[in-house]
């Protein structure tokens, strides 16, 4: 699985604080990636659960809408995780004020992001730290999820899992009443926030506290009945944090239709049972209605780029046509393309490589 | 009423061309000016989007009751009756002025009153009529794509506007038109009233913006006027103090030119910079800019790919679904009793499912089920999605 000197590493992108990110290349191929560096020394029982997790994970999970994770290997006492590179996320999106959304982008990356968690749940995998900043944005408008540093599977009856996941601003009220016995609800509940983000252009529940948090919630969406959430007031953590009055969503939301603030309610509901789920989401009204979400290709991108590119890449063997911001899905011609500038030695292996891929293809197509 | 028709014609009294001229003095005293009462009479006709309606008018209008033409009575205005034929002034003055009458028109009986005349805007009547009717129909229909379930059913509430439309313009059956127009008014009350009150939001928000852009725009040319003023106070005392140098310093005379030359080099570029960011700074203040760009994108969205429709899944989702059946009493096993049980009732407010569990249960025991044997290492790459339970290649 490890091959080295297949990957040239380019550019420090971001560092976490587990990891550093490089942006890099497959040298037989051209392909932009990410590699993330884990920093093993630091730990001394081992890796980081984080990082196991995500590689636990990705490995397992293969989908549009889902981060992919190419290849892990290791240099010296590091591990190196190999993913795809993605330009941008929808945090950066969201707070680029030049850009506008149209109701219809709106329901693109709500689309997107259900379909990819829908397939983390039909999984079994719940992601838990869903939040703008982990949707990452590729170049050809497709969303995919990222950062699986807190996911995990679904837990076995009986079986206690932590609250303490979910970035504060996104996380569920069962979580931070301190549920250990959750499910997939949790998950719904952010992209609710996000929903709701997106139509603001500015954090929805935004508490100051895991206390302002849930008096945050309350305030926008009402404090919960026992008829509403039965059994609550039971959960470990629970603390009555005051009564708030219900009010109707439209006040806040004035643009939105009635689709939206329909599908909107059902991801914020109190009882996490009836929340719905992404599957159930997918084939929500919403997303029926016109307008159609927009074609991937055709939603706002951030126009200023994470880091300037370095020189060598410009008069290098790269293509220049595969990641540039204003170019659109390359597709088939993408390889051609590459096959005509590399040198020789690449080019056997591009091809080999080309070959190998189409025998799939064939083998799988009918 | 006041106007009495002009029948200097019919007396053979000779009308000159420059009617309004002195010989025609006569006439212009005991006519008063149609134009007076005419905007109070005939209100209608198309109005355009300022709010003015714009006449026809043409050399060779002839008034098909009276014969009277331009060349007779300058002054010649023709309306156009509710059963769109056209007549003069005069001629309405003196059908109508005691009461509704039938139209003049051989053929036609509808009746008319005097209030029902209308100014004529194109000079094809039927266009005219086709106008009106259209205007009428599009105030009663007003739904909105959004206010239907798909687009067919839209498609469909299109084609029957059309139809009725149709129907009035050439007059085919045109009371069994009305009376599908008076349902679909009973019935859609509401809505009609409601898209109204959309479309007078959105012609108040366009205003505004307009308006936005309007000030914005004058705040920039009162920035350009006063730094235009500035550069010329400026440029005036430099010439000053350059003369004052040169009476006073005993300095080279060039050397003392060449430096303030320099200097006001210096201070101009300066100032176009500043000016330069302070106009980057005014532009993206306001919502006007906001705007712009939901122009722009709003454009751009026009010539691009098509946004197709919602398609739940774009995977092989269905490929696993009927696998398995869930029972839908649940299963009695030992390993979930006590969730099931729950006796505090965490496990539900949590929003636990032990659902989900016995799903991936089943799931894993049933997914690999169809999969081919592995046989040695050829075969792998042709089966990429079948070697496990979990891992699903969507592709």
């Amino acid at each position: 699985m490890t091959d080295i000197p297949n990957r040239a590493k380019e550019q420090k992108v971001g560092e976490g604080t587990y990891a550093v990110v490089y942006r890099g290349r497959e040298v037989s191929t051209g392909r932009r990636v990410a590699i993330k560096k884990i920093k093993v020394g630091q730990f001394k029982d081992g890796l980081d659960m984080s990082a196991i997790r995500e590689v636990k994970y990705l490995r397992e999970l293969k989908h549009p809408n889902v981060i992919e994770l190419l290849d892990v290997f290791s240099s010296k006492t590091n591990l190196n995780l190999v993913l795809e590179f993605l330009d941008s996320d929808l945090e950066m999106i969201i707070k680029d004020r030049s850009l506008v959304f149209l109701p219809a982008d709106i329901k693109s990356w709500i689309a997107m992001t259900f379909r990819g968690l829908e397939f983390c749940h039909r999984n079994f995998i719940l992601h838990r730290d869903l939040k703008p900043n982990n949707l990452l944005i590729a170049s050809d408008g497709q969303l995919k999820i990222a950062d699986f540093g807190l996911a995990r599977d679904f837990a076995d009856p009986g079986y206690k899992m932590t609250c303490q996941v979910i970035t504060r601003w996104y996380r569920p009220p069962e979580l931070l009443f301190g549920s250990r016995y959750y499910s997939s609800a949790v998950d719904i509940w952010s992209v609710g926030c996000i929903l709701a983000e997106l139509m603001l252009r500015t954090p929805y529940l935004a508490g100051e506290s895991d206390m302002d948090q849930l008096k945050t919630i309350f305030r926008a969406l009402g404090t919960p009945t026992e008829q509403e959430w039965p059994g609550h007031t039971k959960l470990p953590d629970y603390v009555p944090v005051g009564q708030f009055p219900k009010t109707p969503l439209r006040d806040l939301f004035t643009a939105a239709s009635a689709d939206t603030l329909s599908l909107l309610s059902k991801c914020l509901l109190y009882e996490p049972r009836k929340r719905i789920s992404a599957k159930e989401a997918l084939h929500h009204p919403y997303f029926i209605a016109i307008p159609h979400p927009s074609h991937p290709s055709k939603l706002p991108k951030c126009s200023t780029q994470m880091a300037p590119r370095p020189l060598e890449e410009v008069d290098g063997n790269v293509d220049m046509a595969s990641t540039g911001p204003g170019v659109k899905a390359a597709g088939p011609n993408k390889s051609k393309l590459k096959r005509k500038i590399t040198s020789p030695m690449e080019e056997s292996r591009a091809r080999s490589i080309a070959r190998k891929l189409d025998f799939t293809k064939q083998a799988n197509s009918p | 009423m006041s106007t009495k028709p002009n029948y200097g014609w019919l007396q053979g009294r000779t009308v000159k061309k420059g009617g309004h001229a002195s010989s025609n003095s006569h006439t212009r005293s005991t006519t008063p000016q149609i134009q007076s009462t005419s905007s109070t009479i005939f209100g209608g006709g198309i109005k355009d989007p300022s709010g003015r309606t714009s006449e026809y008018f043409s050399m060779d209008d002839q008034c098909p009751v009276c014969k009277s033409d331009r060349y007779l009575n300058p002054k010649l205005r023709l309306l156009v009756s509710t059963c769109y034929h056209k007549m003069c002034e005069s001629c309405i003055d003196r059908l109508f002025t005691l009461g509704p009458a039938p139209c003049p028109i051989p053929n036609c009986k509808v009746v008319l009153r005097k209030l029902a005349f209308s100014p004529q805007t194109f000079e094809d009547l039927g266009v005219e009529k086709e106008v009106a009717v259209r205007r009428r129909i599009a105030k009663e229909f007003n739904k909105r794509a959004e206010d239907f379930d798909d687009l067919r059913s839209y498609n469909d509430y299109l084609e029957e506007v059309e139809n009725i439309a149709f129907n009035l313009i050439n007059g085919i059956d045109v009371e069994a038109t009305e009376t599908r127009i008076k349902a679909y008014k009973a019935a859609n009350a509401a809505l009609t009233s409601l898209n109204l009150q959309r479309e007078e939001a959105e012609a108040l928000a366009l205003k505004e913006q307009e308006e936005l852009e309007r000030r914005e725009r004058e705040a920039r040319a009162a920035q350009l006027a006063q730094q235009e003023q500035q550069e010329r106070d400026e440029r005036l005392r430099e010439e000053q103090e350059l003369i004052n140098k040169l009476e006073t310093s005993q300095k080279d005379a060039h050397k003392i030119v060449a430096k303030s030359r320099s200097a006001a080099a210096k201070r101009s570029s300066a100032r176009a910079a500043s000016s330069n960011a302070n106009s980057g700074l005014l532009g993206m203040a306001f919502g006007a800019d906001y705007a712009k760009l939901l122009k722009t994108r709003t454009n751009k969205v026009n010539n691009n790919v098509p946004d197709e429709p919602h398609v739940p899944f774009q995977d092989n989702y269905y490929a696993y679904d009927d696998l398995f059946r869930l029972l839908p009493g649940g299963y009695n096993d030992i390993f979930s009793d006590a969730v099931r049980k729950d006796r505090e009732g965490i496990m539900r407010a949590g929003g636990y499912r032990v659902e989900e569990a016995w799903q991936r249960a089943l799931l894993s025991a049933v997914a690999g089920l169809d999969a081919m044997p592995l046989s040695g290492l050829e075969t792998e790459s042709i089966l990429p999605a079948n070697d496990g339970d979990v891992v699903m290649n969507s592709v």
